[in-house]
């Protein structure tokens, strides 16, 4: 079976054509999907700033982080199952989208752009957060904000037909 | 009346060729829209924390006070952002929104919003939640959580409904 009669398959389940069919249901997902960015990538903005130095200096990082890391991944978890409702209803035509799959690699950048954080500078973190942010997590901070305005500006674009 | 200035401000937008190129070109409205997405995020995010903190369910290792002097920027930066692409997107394009239900709803939430934020919301936040009552401080979060929302709610409706 190829990769697009699967999608076929999955954009004709019963609930997929339920969801793409229903005035209120769609609506709902979608906006869901979109208004959880203020939770996901909203408070990654906030830790950037604070690995660039420019809010809340006086805190420490791993204070931010674990302020922050809750609300963080609830909202990425909602924007994941949203995510994955919406692509099912549309799957063949979500697929087939360019922005769709720019999108994807930039969601995939930002993920490794965290892992290596996550492996290189967070169990570090004692030793320099209290001081200036190394320079490598400070290119993180700023790949971190490109990755994710790429990802809005391309999951905004994606409703366009271009 | 009002109709009346409603109509020839909308004709006047859509006849003024100051603004074409943004209808006119392939990018233009994607790109204006994704930039209020991104401002949308990082007003969303910011206001999000300091609900979170004044209703006492998040951000507690962090005083609101001091929250809100961090945060107060980034949430005027989001705004402007989000008002100024918002208002490029509705200039080209005005008979498509102008007599839109959800978007005289976002328009009228909006103003009552922007007056609780500059005349309530920004001094309670300069204040310690603690000091006050719970009730009093879930009121004032939750008014302010129902109008932000509820004004990205009703754009996000623009597009689903008439």
């Amino acid at each position: 079976m190829d990769l697009h009669s699967v999608l076929d398959w999955l954009q004709h389940t019963g609930w997929a054509v339920g969801l793409k069919q229903s005035d209120f249901m769609f609506p709902l997902v979608e906006g869901s999907h979109i208004l959880s960015l203020s939770f996901s990538v909203g408070m990654v903005m906030i830790l950037d700033m604070r690995l660039l130095r420019i809010s809340f200096r006086s805190q420490r990082v791993s204070l931010m982080m674990q302020q922050l890391m809750p609300w963080t991944l609830t909202g990425f978890g909602v924007m994941m199952v949203t995510g994955l409702l919406l692509f099912a209803a549309q799957a063949v035509k979500v697929y087939g989208n360019t922005f769709f799959r720019i999108k994807v690699i930039l969601m995939v950048l930002a993920g490794l752009n965290a892992l290596y954080y996550q492996l290189k500078y967070y169990p570090k973190m004692a030793e320099w957060e209290q001081g200036s942010t190394p320079v490598g997590a400070r290119i993180i901070a700023v790949l971190s904000l490109v990755f994710w305005f790429g990802v809005i500006a391309c999951g905004r674009t994606m409703a366009y037909e271009l | 009346m009002l109709k009346t200035l409603i109509d020839h401000f909308v004709q006047w937008c859509y006849y003024s060729k100051d603004y074409a190129f943004i209808r006119d070109t392939p990018y233009g409205v994607p790109s204006v829209q994704s930039l209020h997405l991104a401002g949308i995020t990082m007003l969303l995010g910011t206001m999000l924390v300091l609900n979170l903190r004044l209703l006492g369910v998040g951000f507690r290792r962090l005083e609101l006070p001091f929250l809100a002097e961090q945060l107060w920027p980034w949430v005027k930066a989001g705004m402007a952002l989000t008002i100024v692409s918002g208002i490029l997107v509705f200039l080209p394009d005005p008979t498509r929104y102008a007599h839109n239900g959800p978007f005289r709803i976002k328009m009228s939430l909006l103003c009552v919003s922007l007056l609780y934020q500059f005349l309530v919301f920004r001094r309670v936040i300069r204040t310690v939640p603690e000091a006050s009552s719970r009730g009093r401080n879930v009121a004032l979060s939750a008014m302010s959580l129902c109008l932000w929302f509820g004004v990205a709610w009703s754009g996000r409706a623009i597009a689903f409904f008439q």
